[in-house]
């Protein structure tokens, strides 16, 4: 019974596993936490000053976008979360049921920022807000409104969640994961676990939006489902999907240390095949060529995904996990 | 034959002999089947520090397991459907019984030794129709099959003894699968259940989930000292309905849902593959290897907290928490919400942590 212990394990890879680590970090996931916390910030500025939704759009945009370099990750502070910033899908209705009951009853938390933070998630972040400013019966609100301060307040929720966010990655959990393997760190036993867990995050941000962003306007060809379109009511489905496709290859570049020609090629096809989709919101999807062009983007993200897998999970002998693919 | 009947008599009557027990194999306090790093099988004996006191060959890869009360003797079985168990001799390593179920039934993957070892109880469905159906073999006479009683549900799941010793718990998971695969029949239409049967196989209580929960497979179970059953389940309805994942139900009263907070129930993607009370039976756990995470509660139901880790799964009750093993070779203590980790070994841990 061959029985090794962390620290023997933990030499035997250490020079190629630890430099894809820190690297993830510097170069992508600690910038784009601090860009979204910057972007936040902002947004509850523009709030202070003016929360009609006229003048909270344009902030609420730059902030998604910051949102989408760093939205998919899903481990250490944004295990969670990331679930009450990007509420989403939201299947049940849960968003829009709650934001209608706060605003019904002119529950008093949308005073209060700080207390905000014990309401539902669903009527938190970045979807929550989308909603207030987009939806074209709730968005004519007025100054003044029990609505505009909701948004304002949502506003300033979304900014104290990206602080701790950033601090929770930058302060915290950025030295877990370069720690891994050390004595007394039971998250990463070693450097190898490490590598593995932000490796598995750039092919599950792929999935999420090949299966959910993609997946879920299309529905099937008997039934397309383009009220399921991820972010419709601001016209931002294709732009997540081109964002989240560039966040995944900016962090496999990060990642490996050496070049990778074909997951560069399958991201720049990426980016050529969504220039060929006409509505930004997928709205267009029952239209039988508009399907089409929707699901050839949905091979060029799963085309991207298995560059990834075939230039850096090859090369780190990286697979999934035992259990978590195959339940009994 | 009759020489055989006679070793094995006189090893029971002597049971206390330290050679023929568990004591011979190093007194591990688990079970833990594995997946070696050369892709072979083994079941391991595990300590509560979590060395790895024997290691058997498998010939394939293995589900859970039970221990013998006191011989050093345990069931492999296959994963479900199983067409197998095996009983090993563990401080031979020697595969001493192949079980076979009769015609038209399939292991599912768990079993349990009544508590003076003369009987082994598995779960099993009827092939045809996955019917759910208790095994019971006598363990004295070589493990022949004398019996069966329905569950009263399709596709059981986990089964387990409550300390009274004469009272069987059955997750009848409510899934039919194909006879040939595990391919999944009825998810529109299941019916999960938690039953009780008398060791003879008369039904003494059934629990159902309120119809909104009918797609929660119940599968795992936990028992405390004191009867309080922990169950867990996995959810195969719509994606992200973040039902909740674990009950506590007590033989003849109403069952508790113990619920996370939204944002940490997403995050456990549905499933909970593995369920236990801590070691002083005052928390439960429940482990979820696609969301990675582990969730604990009271033993009333309310969420403590959530631990972190890849791949986790398998768990059972550690003096003060629990003992966690994964599919990247790691054995976890959990003691307060804290996880320390107390060995890495090179195999991928299955699903489940047998204890002795």
């Amino acid at each position: 019974m061959r029985v090794l212990s962390a620290l023997a394990l933990s030499l035997s890879l250490a020079a190629p596993a630890s430099a894809g680590v820190k690297e993830t970090l510097s170069d992508h996931i600690l910038p784009g936490f601090a860009r979204f916390g910057a972007a936040s910030d902002a947004l509850a500025k523009v709030a202070e000053a003016d929360c009609t939704a006229p003048a909270l759009r344009p902030a609420l945009q730059e902030t998604f976008d910051a949102w989408m370099a760093i939205g998919d990750l899903r481990i250490g502070p944004s295990e969670t979360g990331a679930l009450s910033i990007a509420f989403w899908p939201d299947t049940r209705g849960f968003t829009p049921r709650t934001l209608r009951r706060l605003i019904a009853e002119e529950d008093p938390v949308a005073g209060d920022a700080a207390a905000y933070a014990e309401v539902s998630i669903a009527a938190r972040g970045l979807f929550a807000l989308e909603m207030l400013l987009f939806d074209p019966e709730l968005s004519t609100y007025k100054a003044g409104s029990y609505t505009c301060l909701l948004a304002a307040t949502l506003a300033a929720d979304l900014g104290n969640q990206a602080r701790d966010l950033k601090s929770g990655w930058s302060e915290t959990f950025a030295e877990t994961l370069l720690t891994a393997g050390e004595a007394g760190n039971a998250t990463y036993l070693t450097q190898a676990e490490a590598t593995q867990a932000l490796y598995t995050q750039i092919l599950a941000g792929l999935e999420f939006t090949q299966a959910r962003r993609l997946g879920a306007p299309l529905g099937t060809f008997e039934r397309p489902r383009p009220a399921r379109a991820e972010a419709r009511r601001s016209a931002r489905s294709l732009r997540n999907v081109v964002l989240a496709a560039e966040a995944a290859h900016s962090l496999a570049t990060a990642f490996a240390d050496w070049e990778i020609p074909v997951t560069d090629a399958a991201f720049a096809r990426v980016l050529e095949v969504a220039d060929a989709i006409e509505d930004p919101a997928f709205q267009d999807i029952r239209d039988p060529s508009s399907r089409l062009r929707a699901e050839i983007l949905q091979q060029s993200v799963h085309a991207l995904s298995e560059a990834i897998q075939a230039e850096i999970g090859a090369p780190l002998g990286i697979s999934a996990g035992f259990n978590s693919q195959d339940g009994d | 034959m009759t020489t055989r009947r006679g070793f094995i008599a006189s090893l029971l009557a002597a049971s206390t002999t330290p050679a023929l027990g568990w004591a011979a194999v190093g007194n591990p306090a688990y079970l833990a089947a594995a997946k070696e790093p050369d892709g072979a099988f083994a079941l391991h004996g595990l300590s509560a520090n979590g060395q790895s006191t024997f290691r058997i060959p498998l010939p394939a890869r293995g589900h859970a397991g039970a221990g013998h009360p006191f011989r050093a003797e345990a069931v492999a079985f296959a994963r479900r459907p199983g067409p197998f168990a095996l009983v090993l001799d563990c401080a031979r390593g020697d595969v001493i019984h192949r079980l076979t179920p009769p015609e038209n039934r399939q292991f599912n993957g768990h079993g349990v030794y009544s508590a003076d070892g003369s009987i082994l109880y598995t779960s099993e469905q009827q092939s045809s129709d996955s019917a759910g159906f208790v095994g019971l073999w006598d363990v004295e006479s070589g493990y022949r099959r004398i019996g069966e009683a329905p569950t009263g549900g399709l596709g059981p799941h986990e089964i387990h003894l409550l300390p009274d010793g004469a009272t069987l718990v059955v997750a009848n998971g409510g899934i039919a699968t194909d006879a040939g695969n595990r391919r999944k029949l009825n998810t529109d239409q299941m019916r999960p259940s938690l039953v009780y049967l008398s060791t003879d196989g008369a039904l003494l209580d059934r629990l159902d989930l309120a119809p909104e929960l009918h797609q929660n497979s119940i599968r795992h179970l936990a028992i405390r000292k004191d009867g309080l059953v922990g169950f867990a389940m996995q959810w195969e309805g719509a994606p992200d309905a973040a039902t909740p994942l674990l009950g506590l139900h007590r033989l003849g009263e109403t069952p508790r849902l113990a619920e996370a907070p939204l944002a940490h129930e997403i995050a456990m993607k549905g499933y909970a593959g593995s369920v236990a009370f801590s070691g002083t039976g005052e928390e439960i756990a429940i482990t979820s290897p696609r969301g990675n995470r582990l969730h604990r509660f009271t033993a009333e139901g309310h969420f403590l907290g959530a631990v972190s880790r890849s791949d986790i799964c398998g768990l059972a009750p550690l003096a003060d928490g629990y003992l966690a093993s994964d599919g990247g070779g790691g054995l976890l203590a959990i003691e307060m919400g804290k996880p320390r980790a107390l060995a890495l070994h090179s195999c991928a841990w299955d699903n489940h942590i047998v204890t002795l």
